[in-house]
């Protein structure tokens, strides 16, 4: 069996790298990873913020951010003692594009807060979630006020979303259709590019008039952010790739969480992304193993016969999951890989943080 | 045999967190219509690719594949994905929108459109199975819907688009829609999750989400991945031995020690979380059993489907 436990390395990790980000498949523990990385190297004296999506309810309540997402970092009380800090946000996406209009857009600023267009936008443009966090942690990585940044990506099928959001915007930005309706000077009944009209006519047939008076509006008055989130998003493309900056992948040993896993591995390995280290959750743990020969195994009735069945299937599931996790560790490379046993309970309050990153860290 | 609640209706939408295997719950629960003989169409709409393959074919795409086949019973299984962007041109054929429009929506791209109206996306996705139920495309549609967080948005797509757009083709297919959603004969949601704490708090968010919300029929809740319950893991291995009249070495009892411990400890995690679904969320309710194997076969498949053949307990 080649699988490794982390000893110093992720401990290396939480010591030299000033953003770290998690991502991996839905539902394996990356919001409490990424909790519980950024608590171990705040007690290990760094000042740290950890940035999450959409914690469970709980675990949100043990870091004391509201549901609501107030966007602001918050103190999370009686974490740390000595030097460093431990502080939590939940990101709002939308507030994060509204101060991001209020800062680069000045007079104009209001009239893009206050369009219909801009608001679908803000919560649902693909890729506008991803792009925010990256946003954020752009701005708390120069802040000043933290050593460490640790950011959950929000979950989604390709986890790898996130990586290509700034990309993505731009390209949104770039298309022909949006560059024809941010022409000044001409009106609606004016726009002879074909495709920016066929675009128009299009919304105009299957949603009404209002929105498209609103789409050419929201088009025009943004179109002096342009140059500056072009900027900004190479400025994010370069801060991702940076020597600092380290890839945590999360995953459970289930297949179509390795698998998933694999793929976004692969994907980091590619786009330049440095993976700074692996975690697996949930792995259920190898018993020893029973020494009973055949014959008497065949002979046990009553309690026995329970725990045995029992032994069994937990061993035949742990050695499946060992075995599913080869591919992962290869594709790991130098990275250190962790496993984090299926705990008896959930995770969700600083002790419980604090024990996994105990675990994570060694 | 076919449990009664199965046909209630022609749309089952399969939906729950993610990790929870609602794809493989949608996947066991065509093949069990499909051997009762029904034309059974699966329909991803995150386009999991994976499903084909565990289901005996390749990966699924938006062209339709067969998948099983039933003699005896005449039933089968076919699946597809279904691509916003595929749903949107097929959406304006439909509606028997001329060459001029359909040019001019695929010049204007689905991103852009969907950016100006949202929910639209999800909408069109919806509208495709809406118009997939009408035209009687299969006996029974099961939909492996996004994971929870997404399948909220995705199945609320209608209503929400209803408060924005106030007339024109959106509006109406967001009305006909809904109409789909809140009819108990048209469609059901059945919602997966496992005996854990996470998964069944955000299971009873969707669950308000979609029935108090939307109206939509709750089918029984499927809790995916139980143990067996085993009250003998309490004891120590010795006890249990003695009881069973065998004798163990000292390296057996270390051994079991440590798999029962263990397995107690878990098993009290899913007592609790079973009964605390009792409480908040008291539905006729499906165990799946835990397979011990990370990577399920088609095999498998058939275990999960056999063991969703029963009518629901109730709870207590």
């Amino acid at each position: 069996m080649t699988t490794r436990r982390i000893g110093s390395p992720l401990a290396h990790l939480l010591d030299s790298a000033d953003l770290l980000v998690t991502c991996g498949p839905g539902g394996v523990g990356k919001t409490t990873t990424a909790a519980a990385l950024g608590l171990a190297a705040a007690r290990a004296g760094r000042r740290v913020v950890v940035v999450t999506i959409d914690p469970a309810k709980r675990l949100a309540d043990a870091l004391g951010i509201d549901a609501a997402g107030s966007n602001q970092p918050h103190l999370v009380a009686g974490a740390v003692t000595g030097p460093g800090s431990f502080s939590a946000l939940m990101l709002d996406a939308e507030k994060t594009f509204d101060q991001l209009i209020r800062d680069r857009a000045g007079d104009a600023a209001q009239t893009i807060l206050d369009n219909s267009v801009y608001r679908s936008i803000a919560g649902s443009l693909a890729g506008a979630q991803e792009y925010m966090a990256i946003e954020r942690l752009h701005q708390l990585h120069h802040s000043g006020d933290y050593d460490l940044v640790v950011i959950d990506t929000p979950p989604s099928r390709h986890a790898i979303d996130v990586l290509e959001a700034p990309d993505r915007l731009v390209s949104f930005l770039s298309n022909p259709v949006y560059r024809a309706l941010t022409i000044p000077s001409r009106s609606f009944a004016k726009v002879t590019n074909a495709a920016s009209s066929a675009f128009l006519w299009t919304v105009k047939r299957l949603a009404g008039p209002k929105i498209v008076e609103d789409t050419i509006e929201f088009f025009r008055s943004i179109s002096g952010l342009e140059a500056g989130l072009r900027t900004r998003a190479a400025e994010m493309s370069a801060l991702l790739r940076a020597d600092h900056t380290a890839f945590v992948l999360v995953s459970s040993p289930r297949a179509e969480a390795i698998d998933e896993a694999s793929y976004l591995a692969t994907a980091l390995h590619d786009g330049g992304f440095r993976l700074g280290g692996v975690v697996v959750n949930l792995v259920h743990p190898l018993p020893p193993a029973l020494h009973l020969d055949d014959d008497t195994l065949d002979g046990i009735t009553g309690p026995l016969a329970e725990q045995i069945a029992y032994h069994r299937e937990l061993t035949a599931l742990a050695e499946g999951e060992r075995a599913e996790l080869e591919s992962l560790i290869a594709l790991a490379g130098d990275a250190p890989v962790c496993e984090v046993p299926l705990l008896d309970h959930d995770v969700h309050d600083v002790d419980a943080l604090i024990e996994l990153g105990g675990v994570l860290v060694d | 045999m076919e449990p009664t609640w199965l046909g209630a209706a022609r749309v089952l939408f399969v939906a729950g967190k993610g990790g929870v295997g609602s794809s493989t719950v949608a996947a066991a629960l065509s093949l069990l219509a499909a051997r009762n003989g029904a034309d059974v169409l699966l329909a991803s709409v995150d386009g999991k690719p994976g499903l084909g393959p565990l289901l005996g074919g390749t990966p699924l795409t938006k062209d339709e594949q067969l998948l099983r086949t039933f003699s005896a019973s005449g039933g089968r299984v076919r699946a597809r994905t279904i691509p916003p962007d595929q749903a949107f041109g097929d959406y304006l054929e439909l509606k028997g929108v001329g060459g001029l429009l359909r040019r001019a929506a695929s010049a204007a791209s689905l991103d852009m459109v969907a950016a100006s109206t949202p929910g639209l996306e999800h909408l069109l996705v919806l509208g495709k199975i809406k118009e997939l139920e009408r035209t009687k495309a299969a006996d029974l549609i099961v939909v492996d819907a996004p994971p929870a967080g997404h399948a909220a948005p995705f199945i609320r797509s209608a209503s929400a688009l209803q408060e924005v757009v106030a007339s024109g083709p959106v509006r109406q297919q967001a009305d006909e829609v809904a109409e789909m959603l809140a009819d108990h004969g048209r469609s059901q949601a059945l919602l997966v999750t496992l005996a854990e704490e996470t998964p069944v708090n955000e299971l009873i968010e969707l669950a308000c989400d979609v029935d108090e919300r939307l109206g939509l029929a709750l089918a029984p809740l499927v809790v995916n991945a139980c143990w067996p319950d085993r009250p003998e893991l309490e004891l120590t291995p010795a006890t249990a031995a003695k009881r069973s009249g065998v004798g163990l070495t000292t390296a057996d009892k270390a051994a079991l020690t440590s798999s029962s411990r263990y397995g107690w400890a878990r098993l009290q995690v899913q007592r609790e979380q079973l009964a605390r679904l009792d409480d908040l969320l008291p539905l006729p309710r499906l165990l799946l059993p835990k397979l011990t194997v990370p990577r399920l076969t088609s095999d498998d498949l058939d275990v999960l489907a056999e063991s969703l053949a029963v009518e629901p307990e109730h709870p207590r």
